[in-house]
């Protein structure tokens, strides 16, 4: 095409019918999986992909080449070569306030499928796997469906196209824990076994899912593939040429006009997507703070409204982009019932394998209750400061308690007053009914 | 200076240390001695970094003073690393680990059977924790009841997630799981009963505080500083593990785990932990029989030469005991002569002992730990999940080689326990079995067939000529499944470099180590020429050439008790087996017999019969009743394993020591001191016996002065004792309630007993624990748990600091061994019975019935099970049966047995002519049996399901008086005396 959209991953997008294959092929699909499995060698694909700069999607931001070219190339001879690999697809899509995954899965299911296509040809996978999140129903139908027609018409199976490449993907549907978001905890848990992160290494790449390389992937990451390879490294880069490559699925939550979901060039500014794109504040309320991607990123102010957002400048901005999804606070609710909220939802969701996140995420939620209902004491923000040291970074043995401490550590430092307030007037200042009962 | 290759510097708080880089940092600092807490690493299962409490800073280097927290647990050593234990960052973390897994920990130490020795309190205290923070309420489980050995009180539970990885990883349990998720993290079964693993009693050991605790002590409790303990060998296998024996108030209250780094590691089966049950039980033998007592205050031994006087000169036939000590059973031939001498042996058995002291001459069978470097196994007809166990939880980790190898590919080191079963996946070292029942180890064989003993001694005939021809019409004897299992063999054979052979005296058939004989002959020769054959093949070559060695098959044989080999080694070519025994009796070639511990089931009732009317005296020396004391005219009592000394010898060959826990309540003696009294009466003209010993100015006080005896007077005997400088105290320092434990009776102090034993004092006075090797308990300052045994290790999982000087029974020295026996032991099948084509039936003993003595336990006479009999499913459907039918059992006129009710289940991988099962009315030796079956009536169902239900309340009666008959002995004043014998003062 000579106008590629700006819009690529979600211009397809139809949630209430979405497009059959041939629709989909009829509107330019499959043309990246024709391109890389009858033009390009999985090499070359590979090189395509580490050239075109995309970075992982699902919160991390680790470039996709230089993840993919961990996993070991074996010639066709050497009695090393593994029997198998396997590419998984994450689409556990479970971080509050995120639903971009959603989106694709329901809304253009064959575009999941070609990417799949394109990313098990160049790791040489001959099986791979949807990982989804339970109660995504509606997607599991749709995949089923795509995956069915993909099948009829060659897509996969065995011989693809003429091209003497065999894939089988299959949909899993998971029964239900954040955790396994995490890609060895999904790992874990699609052999069946509990959904705990496995010690590292041996990484995925070498020893993954039944012990075979394995890559796993965010959803919208690959979902990138079939249109870097349609419409080329170049055009990929010039969609924001000061930021990250490519496009960015932006997604915005809270007491907002328009709540949703945008697929804009990468470092788009979070006032764009809150005020541009969200419609602003609802009115009589004013913006406290925002997470600025998902639940576990570090509390951003009013202040931070003209960062854009990619990984960098979010960064620097001392949070991290995460998945994209802003969850907006405002004034009118409670930030400790907020952020008491998100660490219930951490201490349900640890695996409960290491000690910090397994006792630590309930130790605090218990201190944020307390403090909520108006019986906490100073004290008590000494114990939170203590659990956020106690569970951050290189303590843990995955980054879930770490994530549910961003927000934690971020509150204590912008709202600490709010706490205060709390403990000094011995209930929740935003809790009208406290207030006068109290 | 090949020990300091593997060393490197490590900088702790700047003091440089020699530290093991093969092994984790965590291993590198404790072997050092320091102090660092830690909960989820255990030194026999590794690092997988869950409970995060060793934390540790390591910094970039001399100027770096920040540095990063790292789990030390997984992080691997290297040179010139610098770290810090004791820096404020690390320190506070490690603090606020224990803090955190306290807001849950019920805090209920006092009502604890753990609390003293209880690896939390000791990791809390280390870490300084004292202070509760968390304000919130705890989270509570619902126990589980897991049977009669292994409590469960999942309150306490830290969530180290050792127990399951112990249970299942290592010890490849199937019953017991973890459940659940973020702090409702639940370890136990999917529902209550018995853990079906034979090892479940090392969750007591494994679990850092008191999740699971071990029932049969709580029931008759007493705190770990209150015990008096004594360094042991455990007295229900061949293995010999070493165990630690507790008592108090002269009963004895549990064993524990001794560290052996060549045998036992960490681990016990529940056999030894749980079997020593009998020594308190119901069936022991406390008092004399037949023999005059003069004064109603004690039994002296002139009451004993005066009632022995009469057989004074007569000639007697003795039956020595493999559960007897060598120095009895030595003592007991020499006294007889070896024309009068009988191991207990039938015909059968004895042409088997002669191709054991073969084997044992040949090749020197490896310890456990050497097991568990093998690459490649083959188990020839004997169930060691059962007869042996610790052995073949050894094995299990030998087949973990495989992956470790893999791991060591991309350089994971063989300590990341969880990455290394990431990589393995379900990949095993290869494990191939020949066997006559199912067992617990077929999840992981490669091959695996189940056969008659009979095909499979005639397997291993083909499979040995075909290790040495390599010829295809040399396969043409055997089945098409057996060709394809040999062929199989002969490939993973190929690549293995370490391999071994386990095989043991369940088949009871000769054949079957003939079998082995030639096999190991075989697969050695072929090896010993393969250099010459490698030429040829130049790529294998290369490689085996830079190892440089020759592939050596190892041979293990397990007999089936504590001192099986220690008897072997007496067994020579006028040996008599028990038919002979019979024979002379009744021919009146002989006066009387002695047996020595000995229950002789092997006879039947008319054999019994005949035994008593023949002999003019049976004397019988146990210390629980058996069919044989109970005709005896004269018993006498002698001490269990935990009331006197001795040796075993295990399978290898190797001498080990037992040593008394407490002094028994006379008449009850060793067997030897007994064997004394006899020899002075009974043999007036023998030169060694105690009265020339009283002439030559000395008594024999204990077993050291008696092995002294024995050494001055017989050529052969094979120990020689030092007596130790000091004595080791066997109670610890912390002993309380010394003086008010029987203040309700008496205000005085009772003296304690005393010993003639130089190597250990009944006292918190003498020598540390950790003087010796022998250690009574562990203890260490700071260290109240069993895991202070890493304070005495070299390093962690080495040798222990006081090393132990191994003894090694010799059967090099031909002439005390059986010369030739014959083989003779063809089969002669029977043609029918009841009208019926005879099945071969191999009996499967579970491991709490396999043992005598353990037998007597009643909580493993409450996990007995009904009879099952395993037939092939097209069998039953021939006779057009259905599984869980009852089935009546039974077997050739004649030969004494009476028909079984059994309930009937199926295996796939039997031949029509083959069954196998258990049988508890039967003998547990039993293999190669003909039965026949028929359907069970009505009537018979229910009489053996009414007799199921009787025995179990027996058993349970017998539990609640056992408890009571030890409750009630603890409200008297412990009997202090001289740890003698008869005579003492």
């Amino acid at each position: 095409m000579n106008n590629p959209s700006l819009r690529p991953l979600t211009q397809l997008v139809n949630l209430e019918q979405p497009l059959t294959l041939e629709q989909y092929i009829n509107e330019g699909g499959y043309q990246g999986a024709q391109k890389a499995l009858h033009e390009c060698s999985p090499a070359e694909v590979l090189t395509i992909i580490k050239d075109s700069g995309l970075k992982g999607r699902g919160g991390a931001g680790f470039p996709t080449g230089m993840k993919w070219s961990f996993v070991p190339m074996f010639d066709d001879d050497d009695p090393n070569k593994p029997d198998n690999k396997y590419l998984v697809a994450n689409a556990d899509e479970m971080e509050p306030g995120t639903f971009k995954d959603r989106l694709l899965l329901e809304g253009t299911p064959h575009q999941l499928v070609e990417a799949m296509i394109i990313g098990g040809y160049t790791l040489g996978a001959n099986k791979a796997y949807i990982f989804l999140r339970g109660e995504y129903h509606v997607a599991a139908q749709r995949l089923e469906q795509a995956i069915e027609q993909a099948y009829a018409a060659n897509w996969l199976g065995s011989n693809i196209q003429g091209t003497g490449y065999h894939l089988d993907l299959y949909v899993h549907t998971s029964a239900g824990r954040y955790i396994c978001g995490e890609e060895t905890a999904l790992i874990n848990a699609l052999e069946g076994r509990r959904a705990i992160p496995r010690a590292k290494p041996p990484f995925p790449q070498v020893s993954g899912l039944f012990g075979k390389p394995t890559i796993v992937n965010n959803v919208e990451t690959l979902c990138n593939l079939p249109h870097i390879l349609r419409n080329g490294v170049d055009w990929y880069k010039n969609i924001s040429p000061e930021s990250d490559a490519g496009t960015k699925i932006y997604g915005a939550c809270g007491r907002i006009k328009n709540p949703g979901l945008w697929e804009l060039p990468f470092g788009a500014t979070i006032r764009e997507v809150l005020y541009d794109h969200g419609g602003g504040m609802l009115d009589g309320l004013k913006l406290r703070g925002l997470l600025p991607g998902g639940a576990s990123t570090d509390f951003l102010m009013p202040e931070h409204l003209d960062t854009p957002m990619d990984y960098e400048s979010i960064g620097k901005a001392g949070s991290r982009l995460g998945t994209g999804g802003l969850i907006v606070l405002d004034d009118k609710n409670c930030p400790v019932a907020m952020v008491l909220n998100l660490l219930q939802f951490f201490a349900q969701e640890s695996c409960g394998w290491c000690t910090p996140c397994r006792d630590g995420t309930p130790w605090a939620v218990e201190v944020l209750t307390r403090i909520e209902q108006g019986k906490g004491n100073v004290k008590d923000l000494d114990t939170l400061a203590n659990l956020c040291d106690f569970m951050w970074l290189g303590k843990t043995h995955c980054a879930l308690a770490p994530g549910a401490v961003e927000p934690l550590k971020s509150a204590l430092r912008y709202f600490h007053e709010d706490f205060e307030q709390h403990i000094d007037q011995g209930c929740c200042p935003y809790h009208d009914v406290t207030k006068v009962g109290g | 200076m090949s020990d300091t290759d593997n060393k490197v510097t490590v900088y702790i708080d700047d003091v440089p240390y020699q530290v093991n880089k093969e092994n984790n940092l965590l291993a590198g600092v404790l072997s050092q001695k320091l102090n660092l807490p830690y909960f989820c690493w255990h030194p026999s299962m590794g690092s997988v970094g869950a409970c995060r409490q060793c934390a540790v800073t390591q910094y970039q280097d001399e100027n770096d003073t920040r540095g990063r927290l790292v789990m030390a647990c997984t992080t691997p050593v290297s040179d010139g690393m610098r770290i810090s234990l004791q820096d404020s960052e690390s320190s506070k973390f490690r603090e606020q680990v224990i803090g955190a897994m306290m807001t849950n920990h019920p805090h209920d130490c006092p009502v604890c059977a753990e609390g003293g020795e209880c690896h939390l309190q000791d990791m809390t205290v280390m870490t300084g924790h004292s202070v509760r923070d968390y304000q919130g309420s705890k989270r509570t489980f619902t126990n589980q009841n897991l049977g009669d050995l292994v409590g469960h009180e999942m309150n306490r539970c830290i969530t180290c997630y050792r127990c399951v990885r112990f249970y299942k990883d290592y010890a490849g349990g199937k019953d017991f799981g973890v459940y659940g998720s973020r702090n409702q993290v639940y370890f136990g079964r999917q529902r209550d009963g018995n853990l079906e693993s034979e090892f479940s009693g090392n969750l007591i050991e494994v679990c850092p505080t008191g999740v699971f605790t071990n029932k049969v002590f709580s029931s008759h409790y007493t705190r770990k500083w209150d015990l008096q303990s004594a360094p042991s060998i455990c007295a229900h296998c061949s293995i010999g593990c070493n165990t630690s024996i507790g008592e108090r108030h002269g009963s004895v209250r549990r064993v524990m785990n001794r560290y052996n780094s060549d045998i036992n590691g960490y681990f016990l089966c529940d056999r030894g932990r749980f079997g020593i049950g009998f020594v308190n039980g119901q069936q022991r033998i406390r008092t004399t029989k037949g023999i005059n007592q003069l004064s109603p205050e004690k039994l002296t031994s002139l009451d004993v030469a005066k009632s022995l006087s009469h057989y004074s000169g007569k000639k007697f036939i003795a039956i020595g005991s493999a559960r007897a000590s060598l120095e009895a059973n030595f003592y007991l031939k020499n006294l007889v002569g070896k024309e009068c001498f009988s191991a207990g042996l039938s015909i059968k058995q004895m042409a088997m002992a002669a191709q054991h002291q073969q084997l044992l001459s040949q090749y020197k069978p490896p310890s456990l730990t050497e097991i568990e470097q093998s690459d490649f196994i083959f188990i020839i007809a004997e169930d060691i999940t059962q007869t042996a166990s610790r052995m073949a939880l050894s094995v299990r980790q030998a087949l973990r080689n495989a992956s470790i190898e893999k791991a060591a590919t991309i350089g994971i080191p063989s300590w990341q326990d969880s990455a290394v079963r990431t990589l393995g996946g379900n990949l095993v070292s290869p494990l191939f079995s020949l066997q006559s029942t199912a067992t617990k180890l077929d999840d992981v064989t490669e091959q695996s067939l189940l056969l008659t003993i009979d095909e499979i001694e005639n397997c291993l005939q083909v499979l040995a000529n075909y290790v040495v021809d390599k010829n295809e019409s040399t396969l043409s004897a055997i089945s098409d499944t057996q060709q394809t299992f040999i062929k199989a063999f002969i490939k993973a054979y190929s690549s293995a470099k370490k391999p071994l052979i386990l095989s043991g005296w369940s088949s009871q058939s000769a054949g079957v180590f003939n079998g082995i004989r030639q096999l190991m002959s075989a697969l050695n020769n072929v090896e010993s020429h393969t250099p010459n054959n490698k030429q040829s093949n130049s790529q294998v070559g290369v490689q085996n050439n830079a190892e440089n060695a020759v592939k050596e098959t190892r041979l293990a044989i397990m007999p089936s008790q504590s001192n099986s080999i220690g008897l072997l080694s007496l067994i020579d070519d006028k040996t008599l087996a028990t038919e002979q025994v019979l024979t002379a009796l009744i021919e009146k070639q002989a006066d009387g017999l002695i047996v020595l511990e000995h229950e002789l089931t092997h006879f039947t009732e008319q054999e019994l019969q005949d035994i008593s009317i023949s002999a003019e005296i049976l004397i019988v020396l146990d210390h629980s009743e058996s069919k044989i004391s109970q005709i005896a005219d004269i018993v006498l009592p002698v001490a269990a394993v935990s009331e006197g000394d001795g040796h075993y010898v295990n399978y290898q060959g190797q001498v080990q020591r037992y040593h008394q826990v407490h002094a028994p309540i006379l008449p009850i003696q060793d067997s030897w001191r007994w064997l004394d009294l006899l020899a002075n009466t009974l043999y007036p003209n023998v030169s060694y016996t105690v009265s020339n010993a009283k002439k030559e100015s000395k008594k024999l006080h204990c077993l050291a002065d008696f092995n002294q005896h024995l050494l001055t007077h017989f050529k052969h005997w094979p120990l020689d004792e030092t007596t130790p400088e000091s004595s080791t105290a066997r109670q610890t320092h912390r002993a309380t309630g010394r003086t008010s434990q029987s203040a309700n009776i008496s205000v005085h102090e009772p003296k304690v007993t005393q010993s003639y034993d130089q190597s250990l004092s009944f006292s918190m006075e003498g020598a540390k624990a950790h003087a010796t090797a022998e250690m009574p308990f562990t203890w260490a300052p700071g260290w109240n748990s069993n895991q202070s045994i890493i304070q005495f290790q070299q390093e962690v999982s080495g040798e222990l600091t006081q090393k132990t000087s191994n003894v090694y029974l010799n059967f090099n020295s031909a002439e005390h061994l059986i010369s030739s026996w014959p083989v003779n032991d063809n089969h002669e099948r029977v043609v029918s019975i009841n009208g019926q084509t005879p099945l071969t039936f191999s009996q499967k003993t579970p491991w709490y019935l396999s043992d005598w003595q353990a037998n007597f336990n009643p909580e493993f006479q409450l996990m007995a099970e009904d009879n099952r009999l395993f037939v092939s499913p097209s069998y039953a459907k021939q006779q057009g049966w259905n599984k869980g039918q009852a089935v009546k059992v039974s077997f050739v006129a004649g030969s004494g047995i009476l028909p079984q009710i059994a309930s009937l289940f199926y295996d796939e991988n039997l031949s029509d002519n083959h069954a196998y099962g258990t049988l508890t009315g039967l003998e547990h030796n039993i293999n190669n049996l003909d039965i026949s079956l028929s359907e069970a009536t009505n009537d018979e169902s229910i009489d053996y399901q009414q007799c199921l239900k009787n025995n179990q309340q027996a058993a349970r009666d017998n539990k609640a008086s056992i408890l009571e008959s030890l409750k009630s002995m603890d409200q008297l004043i412990p009997i202090r005396m001289v740890s003698g014998g008869l005579d003492d003062a």
